[in-house]
């Protein structure tokens, strides 16, 4: 005869162990998610930077997002990363074209990634037809189910 | 029969119970002391950077840290990291001295931040002996908070002006 403690405990064990498996299942399939969803954000910014969209490309940060250029002077916000986009677009980097590759995604937590991504600015009129050449660093967070920047470091060689 | 049921739902819910006080109280944890906790560990990284000791340098990352040169070439991990520091250290660096200043701390959960360090370099060489110019940058690292309340270095990367 199995005592009613027996039961009650194997239940329990069986549950903790079908969630555990279920949770684990749940979030390997939400990480292989969330990794082609931020590749898509990548690309998605890329597009919108090579159609020199300074409102769009300052809608790919969160609300209070930060930028900081390749000498280190920072943009925060909305309104002062369309101003730096916009101040590119018109001017230095009126005909240049980005091409963004991911090269690595690190987890920080489930809805917290940092992402490395190459990075090759061109231009016709640059030695080489290169302008720029680097890694983006960027800090990207999960919000109302898109990746957006949290904050954007750039670096150049 | 039923007091040992009712025993153990009184248990298993005073746990759980327990487990959320225990999680929101830590919560919205100190962030002057984790400020000054996260200025301690890039101190502490400068400070063993500059006696030019490869395993405490190391240290100071997380267990699988990750760095990412100036050029953008990785080092994964404790092992990788001081063979990297040592390099640099018996090299082109080895009369090096460096200067870091904290120029922003971005908590991103209560557990993890983002931290901007403003760098100097004097006494570096080129890669052929020659004396290198003085160089400055950013350091833009992702610091985490360990369970004995220091943070430690998740992901490092740099950048020259």
């Amino acid at each position: 005869m199995i005592s009613v403690q027996t039961k009650a405990a194997l239940a329990v064990f069986l549950f903790l162990t079908f969630t555990a498996a279920s949770y684990r299942a749940q979030m390997a399939t939400n990480r292989d998610a969330d990794t082609a969803a931020i590749k898509q954000a990548v690309a998605a910014f890329a597009d919108t930077w090579n159609s020199h969209d300074a409102h769009g490309v300052a809608m790919h940060y969160v609300e209070d997002g930060d930028f900081t250029s390749i000498k280190g002077e920072p943009s925060h916000g909305r309104k002062e990363l369309e101003d730096h986009y916009t101040t590119i677009f018109t001017t230095f980097l009126k005909n240049a074209h980005t091409t963004d590759t991911v090269r690595s995604i690190h987890f920080l937590a489930p809805d917290l990634a940092s992402v490395d991504i190459d990075w090759l600015v061109t231009d016709p009129a640059a030695p080489g037809g290169v302008l720029r050449k680097g890694l983006l660093t960027w800090i990207l967070s999960k919000r109302g189910g898109e990746w957006k920047i949290v904050i954007y470091h750039e670096q150049s060689w | 029969m039923i007091l040992s049921r009712l025993k153990l739902v009184v248990v298993v819910s005073l746990s759980l119970a327990f487990s959320s006080v225990l999680a929101w109280a830590r919560m919205p944890s100190n962030t002057d002391a984790d400020s000054a906790a996260v200025k301690q560990c890039v101190a502490a990284w400068e400070d063993a950077w500059n006696r030019h000791d490869a395993h405490a340098t190391a240290m100071a990352y997380v267990e699988d840290g990750e760095f990412s040169s100036t050029t953008g070439v990785p080092s994964h991990g404790w092992k990788e990291l001081e063979a990297h520091y040592n390099e640099i250290f018996t090299t082109f660096l080895k009369d090096a001295h460096r200067t870091d200043t904290v120029r922003s701390i971005r908590f991103l959960t209560p557990e993890i931040a983002s931290v901007d360090i403003d760098w100097q370099m004097t006494g570096a060489r080129t890669r052929d002996g020659k004396d290198a110019p003085n160089r400055k940058g950013l350091l833009t690292w992702v610091v985490t908070k360990q369970r004995d309340g220091q943070w430690k270095i998740s992901i490092y990367h740099e950048s020259v002006f």
